[in-house]
């Protein structure tokens, strides 16, 4: 593998399992999931580039602005836990607890 | 060039490693503002100015502005930063996984075995990305309508998860 293909995989590799392992705060889990977005961007950019297929160079725009809209209902997700919670701790999350 | 290649690749793999291990959310974002750098010190060393500049404004300068001020609310009087002791561990996992992927998937790919080509002719400042986004506006403007129409239906989200019912809206948090 290239080293900028392995840059970007083990990026989005590494984000994922962050997302699955988070601990503590929901804010730490959203902040994965954009380094996730993040790594997607930067495949979908350097395969336009380096395929020269310069029609494709739309598409990381595209995901940026989709990117932005779960980022923003991530957030606001965060707000109404914090409203009803008072903290964004995941263990204060157990409505659903036995 | 390519060793400066190298090294800001190695850069965005070692801020998302820092975002990954979960520090406190302060610590997290960051790391995520040196890799979105790094990510567009990648884009711009293989010939793509507009989409690196498109990711600094909108990525860092939007998103990760609204991540920022959002981390007040996981604020903690001791936050943990990359020396508390979970993280580190996490750290240190996570790098001795990308060695060993790296050892298994890297192939025959060593620092000085890749060059990054960049064409333009004749020093003409036009580049393929630019055009290529130019595209959006032309033949693809039935997904820019329909971009704009998720926009506006995400606002419409964001205000009924922040509504507060009959609570209110405007509350202390």
């Amino acid at each position: 593998m290239t080293p900028s293909h392995f840059a970007f995989t083990s990026a989005f590799m590494l984000g994922l399992t962050g997302l699955a392992l988070h601990r503590y705060h929901l804010l730490s889990a959203l902040l994965c999931l954009e380094g996730m977005m993040l790594s997607l961007f930067i495949a979908l950019s350097l395969w336009t580039l380096q395929l020269d297929s310069t029609c494709f160079s739309a598409s990381p725009m595209l995901l940026l602005a989709f990117s932005a809209c779960e980022a923003s209902a991530g957030l606001a997700l965060l707000v109404a836990t914090a409203r009803t919670h008072g903290t964004d701790h995941l263990q204060s999350l157990n409505l659903l607890q036995c | 060039m390519c060793f400066i290649m190298y090294l800001i690749l190695f850069c965005f793999v070692l801020g998302l490693v820092a975002v990954a291990s979960n520090p406190s959310p302060y610590f997290a974002a960051l790391g995520l503002v040196v890799v979105a750098g790094m990510g567009c010190g990648v884009l711009v060393g293989h010939g793509g100015p507009f989409l690196s500049l498109v990711l600094f404004l909108i990525y860092l300068g939007g998103m990760l502005v609204v991540f920022a001020y959002s981390a007040a609310l996981a604020a903690e009087p001791y936050p943990e930063a990359w020396g508390s002791w979970p993280v580190v561990v996490h750290m240190v996992v996570y790098m001795v996984g990308v060695v060993l992927a790296f050892v298994v998937f890297g192939g025959v790919w060593y620092e000085f075995s890749w060059v990054s080509v960049d064409e333009l002719g004749e020093f003409s400042v036009f580049r393929g990305d630019v055009g290529g986004v130019a595209l959006m506006y032309s033949s693809g403007g039935w997904m820019l309508i329909i971009s704009g129409w998720v926009l506006l239906l995400t606002l419409f989200v964001v205000l009924e998860l922040t509504r507060g019912l009959s609570r209110g809206a405007l509350r202390a948090v």
